[in-house]
C-alpha cells in the first residue's frame, strides 16, 4: 500500500510537470487578454513593432510623439526589433498570442495577409476617407493579396543610380540619365573600367537590380496568372546581359575581387571608396555617402525596351489580433499622412511614400544635406516603379534563386541553364493564388 | 515504506524540482510538441494540418537539399572531429614536455576558444579572401590558393579550418589529463627501454583515452549541430555547397514558415546523432580503457 503510493506520488509528479509543460505551451495563447485595454471611447493602448537601427528608431518615435499630441487618447508603444532577427520576433509574437497591433512589413507582407495574420484595410481606408492612389500614386496598392489591400504605404524610395561625378567629368562623359539604353550603360561602363582598378559598375547580382532589368526588358519574374516566368527569353536575355557585364565585359568586379576588398564590402562600400563609377542602390547609400570624400550624384536608372526600376519601401499593417482595429488604423492614417511623414526625410532615414512629401521642399532640399544632390529623382522614378511579385513564398523564392544563380554569378553557368533550373524549382516552391 | 524514507523521498523530489521543471517545460514538452508538429503542416501561424509521416517521406526521398546538407554534415564531422582530436592531442603533449613560458603557451592555445565565434567568423571572411594572408602564405610555396568561400569545393575545407581554430579547448582537457598519469609508469617505461614515442604510444594514449572519449563524444554532437560558422560565413552557400542540418532546419522553420517540415529535419538530425553516439559507445569498450575497469 505505501509503496503504491510513493508511486503514485513519483507518477502523479510527472505527469503534473508534463501538464505543466504542456500548459506553458499552450498558455501564451490566452496571456494576451491581459494587456487589452478599455476599447471603448476610441482610447486605446497600441504595440507597433518596426525594424531598423538608431535612425529608424529615433524617426518613428517622432512620428509617434506627433501622433499623441494631436490624439491624446492613442497610446502608441514602439518596438524596435533589429532587422535580421525581426521576422522570427514579431513570428513568435503572433504564434504566442501576442502580436503587435500595428506593423511594420515590406517584401514579406503576403506571408502573414496569406495566413490571416493582418487584415485587409479597405473597408476601414473607405470609412477613414483615405484615397490610397491619391495619397500615394502607383505604388498605393503594391501591399495587396487577392485584390485586398493588406497594408499602407509608409516608406518608399525608388532603386537609384549613384555615380561618380569626379570619374564622369574626367573622361568627359554625360552623367547618366533616364533615357541611357542599355548599350548607352554599357559602353560608358566600358570607358570607365580600368582593370584590376577601377570598375564602371557595382553589377546587377541583387534582385531588386536585376529583376528591374527584367522588367525592363519585357520580362515577368511571376506572370499574371500568379505562375513562375522565369525561363522565358526575356528573363534569360536580361539576366545574361547583366551576368556579362562581369564576365564578358570585365567592367563589374567579380566576386573574387569584391571579396579580396575586405570583409562584406559590396558594391555600396567600393563605389563609396571611389572604385565604381555607377552603383545602383536605394535611398540609404545617401547617409552612406556622407563621409565618402568623392564626388557623386544620383540620377534615375537607365531603361530596356520600357522603363522600369525596382522600389524598396515598408508599408504598416494591423494585425489580425489587434483589440482595437479602428484606433490602429487612425494611428497608421496619421503617421501616413503629410503631416507625419515629414519626419521621414528630416531625419534622413528614408523617401516618404507620401506623394506630396516627395515633391515638397523639405524633401528637395533637406536640412542636413551639404551636397547639391538632386533629390527629384526619387519623385522621377516613382512614375515607372513596376509592381513586384510579394508573393508568399517570397523567402523561398529569393532562396531558389540564390541557390540557383551562385554558378552564375561565378561565371560557371549560362543564364539559360540556371533559370531553366529554377523554374522548375519555383514551379513546386510557388502556389498560384486560387 | 517507513515514515522517514517517505519524508526523505519529498525532499529529495522538492529539492531536484527546479531540474525536474526546468527539463520538463523546458525540454520534455518542446520535444513531445515537436514530435507531433513534425506529423503536420504548420506555418505557425493557423492552425496545423496533420499530413502524417508526410514530411518525413518527402525528406528522405523528394528534398536534394536534404541529402545534400546531410552529406555536407558528415563531411565536416567526419573530417573536423579527428582533426581537431588530433591537433589537440599533439598541442597538449608539446605543452606537457615542460617548455619555458609553459603558462603563456597554454593561455595562447585556449585564447581562441574565448573568442566570440561571431568575430572569429568575420576575422576568418578576411583571412580566407581570394587575395588574403591564407592563400598569401600559400603562394610563398608556389601553391595557388581557391576561393575558399566562393567555390562548393573549397568552402567545407574552409569551414573546417575555422572549427580546428578551436582545438584548444579539448588541449586544456587532454593536458589536465596528462597531468594526472602517474609518474611511475614512465619511469617504469624507461627502465625497460621504451624510448619517448613507445611511451607516448603504450601509456600517453591509452591513460587518455576516457578524455579522448569524452571529446570525440561532445565534438560529434557539436559538429553535428554546426549552425553560427555556417550562418555567418556562408549562409549555406554556394547553391548549398555547405548547407548543413541545423541551418537549414533554421530556414525552414523561421524563414519558410514550415515548422513542421522543421520539426521533421530535427528529429532525423535527432537520429542521426543518436546512432553516431551508440556506434562510439559500442566500440567504445575495445578502445577506452578505464584505470578502474578489470578487463
Amino acid at each position: 500500500m505505501a509503496i503504491d503510493r510513493t508511486d503514485l506520488t513519483r507518477r502523479g509528479f510527472l505527469g503534473m510537470g508534463v501538464a505543466a509543460g504542456i500548459i506553458t505551451l499552450t498558455a501564451c495563447g490566452s496571456d494576451s487578454d491581459k494587456k487589452s485595454s478599455g476599447g471603448g471611447g476610441g482610447a486605446a493602448d497600441l504595440v507597433m513593432t518596426v525594424w531598423g537601427g538608431d535612425t529608424d528608431k529615433t524617426t518613428y518615435q517622432q512620428r509617434i510623439d506627433a501622433l499623441v499630441k494631436k490624439f491624446p487618447e492613442l497610446k502608441v508603444k514602439l518596438q524596435l526589433i533589429p532587422g535580421d532577427g525581426y521576422a522570427q520576433k514579431v513570428q513568435t509574437m503572433i504564434a504566442g498570442g501576442k502580436g503587435p497591433d500595428i506593423m511594420q512589413v515590406a517584401e514579406n507582407v503576403n506571408v502573414y495577409s496569406s495566413k490571416n495574420q493582418i487584415m485587409p484595410l479597405d473597408d476601414l481606408a473607405k470609412k477613414a476617407g483615405l484615397d490610397l492612389e491619391q495619397r500615394f500614386g502607383s505604388i498605393g496598392k503594391i501591399y495587396s493579396y487577392q485584390d485586398k489591400v493588406y497594408a499602407i504605404p509608409d516608406r518608399s524610395g525608388a532603386m537609384i543610380v549613384y555615380y561618380n561625378k569626379g570619374l564622369f567629368d574626367a573622361k568627359g562623359i554625360k552623367p547618366p540619365t533616364a533615357d541611357w539604353t542599355w548599350d548607352d550603360a554599357l559602353s560608358a561602363f566600358k570607358e570607365l573600367t580600368i582593370p584590376g582598378k577601377q570598375w564602371g559598375y557595382g553589377g546587377g547580382g541583387w534582385w531588386a537590380q536585376w529583376w528591374s532589368f527584367v522588367y525592363q526588358n519585357g520580362g515577368k519574374i511571376i506572370d499574371d496568372a500568379g505562375k513562375p516566368a522565369v525561363a522565358t527569353d526575356e528573363v534569360i536575355e536580361a539576366l545574361q546581359w547583366t551576368g556579362d557585364l562581369v564576365f564578358k565585359h570585365g567592367v563589374v568586379p567579380t566576386p573574387k575581387q569584391f571579396a579580396d576588398m575586405g570583409a562584406d564590402v559590396g558594391a555600396d562600400g567600393a563605389f563609396a571608396n571611389g572604385k565604381l563609377a555607377v552603383n545602383t542602390t536605394g535611398f540609404w547609400g545617401i547617409s552612406g555617402l556622407a563621409k565618402s570624400k568623392i564626388d557623386w550624384n544620383i540620377a534615375p536608372l537607365w531603361r530596356g525596351k520600357e522603363q522600369a526600376v525596382t522600389a524598396f519601401g515598408s508599408g504598416l499593417a494591423i494585425s489580425r489580433t489587434a483589440k482595437n482595429p479602428e484606433a490602429a488604423f487612425k494611428a497608421i492614417e496619421f503617421l501616413t499622412s503629410p503631416e507625419a511623414q515629414q519626419k521621414i526625410i528630416a531625419t534622413g532615414e528614408d523617401v516618404p511614400a507620401s506623394i506630396e512629401v516627395q515633391k515638397s521642399n523639405a524633401f528637395l532640399k533637406p536640412a542636413w544635406m551639404t551636397k547639391p544632390v538632386d533629390m527629384n529623382v526619387f519623385a522621377e522614378s516613382s512614375a515607372f516603379v513596376y509592381r513586384a511579385p510579394f508573393i508568399p513564398a517570397w523567402n523561398e523564392m529569393q532562396k531558389a534563386f540564390d541557390d540557383g544563380l551562385a554558378d552564375f554569378w561565378l561565371g560557371k553557368k549560362d543564364a539559360r541553364t540556371s533559370l531553366t533550373a529554377i523554374q522548375k524549382r519555383l514551379e513546386s516552391i510557388v502556389k498560384p493564388a486560387s | 515504506m517507513s515514515m522517514l524514507r517517505r519524508r526523505e523521498a519529498l525532499w529529495f523530489y522538492l529539492f531536484a524540482s527546479p531540474w525536474i521543471i526546468g527539463f520538463v517545460v523546458f525540454l520534455l514538452g518542446p520535444m513531445i510538441a515537436s514530435v507531433y508538429i513534425s506529423l503536420t503542416d504548420w506555418d505557425s501561424f493557423t492552425a496545423p494540418k496533420w499530413v502524417g509521416l508526410d514530411n518525413y517521406v518527402r525528406l528522405l526521398t523528394d528534398d536534394p537539399i536534404f541529402w545534400k546538407a546531410l552529406w555536407n554534415t558528415f563531411y565536416y564531422a567526419a573530417v573536423s572531429v579527428p582533426l581537431g582530436l588530433v591537433i589537440g592531442l599533439w598541442l597538449a603533449n608539446l605543452l606537457n614536455k615542460g617548455v619555458r613560458l609553459r603558462k603563456l603557451f597554454r593561455t595562447l592555445i585556449y585564447l581562441p576558444t574565448l573568442v566570440p565565434l561571431v568575430a572569429t567568423a568575420m576575422i576568418f571572411k578576411m583571412v580566407l579572401a581570394p587575395s588574403g594572408p591564407l592563400n598569401d602564405a600559400l603562394g610563398l610555396f608556389g601553391i595557388p590558393g581557391p576561393s575558399w568561400l566562393l567555390e562548393s569545393v573549397w568552402v567545407k575545407p574552409a569551414l573546417i579550418l575555422l572549427s580546428v581554430w578551436g582545438a584548444g579547448g579539448a588541449t586544456v582537457l587532454l593536458l589536465a589529463a596528462m597531468k594526472g598519469i602517474p609518474r611511475e609508469l614512465y619511469e617504469a617505461a624507461e627502465v625497460d627501454g621504451a624510448g619517448p614515442v613507445r611511451q607516448f604510444w603504450s601509456i600517453t594514449v591509452p591513460q587518455l583515452t576516457p578524455i579522448i572519449f569524452f571529446n570525440l563524444i561532445m565534438g560529434l554532437i557539436g559538429a553535428f549541430q554546426v549552425f553560427s560558422q555556417v550562418y555567418i560565413l556562408t549562409k549555406g552557400g554556394p547553391d548549398n555547397a555547405s548547407q548543413t542540418m541545423v541551418p537549414l532546419l533554421f530556414n525552414e522553420a523561421f524563414s519558410f514558415y514550415h515548422m513542421g517540415y522543421a520539426s521533421a529535419i530535427s528529429w532525423l538530425l535527432f537520429a542521426v546523432i543518436l546512432v553516431f553516439t551508440l556506434i562510439a559507445f559500442r566500440t567504445a569498450r575495445r578502445w577506452v580503457f578505464y584505470e578502474t575497469e578489470v578487463k
